[in-house]
Parts: structure tokens; sequence; C-alpha cells
């Protein structure tokens, strides 16, 4: 289970909207289970054509790579390892990652159970707009390629 | 140059889970040399079989990310502070 402050629930799925039809990203922190802390991050996917294609993931050959940011999210790193320096300055944990489907389902894609490989303590989280009225936050746990679901609890401060 | 190096979370196990470790070195390419040498292992997560740096890995000095610097060639001065961290990245 993670629960979820509204206040942070809210400032997902606004951060998903702002950037449709791109694709949102960034870091919740907190402590346990219980998120305090929701740090955006830019996505600059049009960047990273390089690192999708070397394994393959790229949405389709010969994709512009400005339109990469509406199917893949790639974290600045500069301003990554700054929110992560800020969650220990905090005193809090990193305890998931989030992003955006603007078109598909809030299931975990091929592209993320495999970069989820490098990340498997912390928690996944998947925003869909799918149906732009019903906004869909699901979380999961990726290890080892498997995927597990976990419950959010939206707790109302 | 004393420098240190920030492990990230995902690379703690092979530093018996510290999050920061101090070494010697001039440059990066250096410190990474130096931190696996404390922990074998530690460095191949970072760099290719022939010395680049893996492309999933970002490295910073400073908060400045290596490869707008002089990449692993980057010089250290003392007190200066070693960034790792892999990518974060996804799709739908
Ligand atoms: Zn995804």
């Amino acid at each position: 289970m993670i629960r979820l402050p509204r206040t942070c629930y809210e400032a997902i799925i606004e951060h998903a909207r702002r950037e449709a039809p791109f694709e949102c990203c960034g870091l919740l922190a907190g402590k346990r289970d219980r998120v305090e802390r929701v740090y955006p991050i830019t996505n600059r996917a049009d960047q990273a054509a390089d690192l999708f294609a070397e394994r393959g993931l790229m949405p389709r050959a010969g994709a512009d790579p400005a339109t990469l940011p509406a199917e893949r999210y790639f974290m600045d790193p500069e301003e990554l390892f700054r929110a992560l320096r800020e969650v220990e300055a905090q005193a809090l944990d990193h305890l998931a990652n989030y992003h955006s489907h603007p078109a598909t389902p809030a299931r975990p894609s091929r592209t993320d159970i495999e970069f989820a490989a490098y990340w498997p303590h912390v928690y996944h989280l998947i925003c869909s707009l799918a149906d732009p009225d019903q906004p869909d936050l699901r979380a999961f746990r990726i290890v080892d390629g498997r995927v597990t679901e976990i419950p959010i609890v939206v707790e109302d401060e | 140059m004393a420098v240190t190096l920030l492990i990230p979370a995902p690379l703690r196990r092979f530093t018996n889970e510290q999050a920061s470790v101090q070494v010697e070195a001039g440059t990066v390419a250096e410190a990474l040399a130096a931190l696996d040498a404390e922990y074998p292992g530690i460095r191949e997560r970072i760099c290719e079989p022939d010395g680049r740096l893996r492309r999933f890995v970002s490295v910073f000095v400073n908060g400045r990310d290596v490869r707008s610097l002089q990449g692993l060639e980057t010089p250290l001065r003392d007190g200066d502070e070693v960034g790792i961290i892999p990518a974060m990245a996804g799709g739908q």
C-alpha cells in the first residue's frame, strides 16, 4: 500500500494534464509508505533517442525525436540529481517515480519494465489520461521484470 | 585530491549500503577507478567495457552533468562531489 495525500494525488494528475499530449514525469518522496512531496521533473525524451534506440525501444523506426515525449519519458539528469539531493536534505526517502500515459492504460509498458530494472526498490506510479475525464492513477512494484500492482490510498488531510 | 562519490541507492549493495565514499582522484575516471578498487564490480555498472560512460548512467561534478563538461576526463578539485545516477526513463 502507498498512502498519498489528496494534494499530492491532484498534483500528479494536474502535471499529467499540463504536459499532455506529452508524458509527464517526476519523483515522490516521503516516509515509510506515505508520500509527502511531489517533485516534477522535465521530460527530456527528445534528447534520449539514442538511449531508447540502443535497446530497441523506439516507438517506430526513424521516429522524429521531437515527438518522442508523447510516447517516452527520460527525466532530465541534472534536475533528477538535484531532486534526489533535496529529498535527502529533507530527511525523506525516495519512494516512487511517476509518469503519465497520455493515451494508453495505466499499465507498465515493455519500456517501463526494462528501465525499472535500475530502480527496483521504488514504486512506479502511472497516470493514464486515456479517458480524459477519468484519470487513472496506479502504482506498481517492478522487480526482475515481474509487475505487482500496489493499492494506492488517497488520504484527505 | 580528496573527493566524495555519492552512491545512488540502486548501487549501494556494492558499497555495504554506504551513501558516500571518499577517494583520492584527479579526474572523474580516476575517481571511478578508485571506487572500483575499494568495491570491485561497481565500475562496470557505470562504464562500458571500453571505458565509455554507459548511456543510461549520468555522472555529475558538483551537480553538473559531466557530458556537458569534459566527460570522464573532467578534472576534480579537493572537496568536489561526484554524483552518479542511473536514468529514470520509460514510456507508454
Ligand atoms: Zn509508461
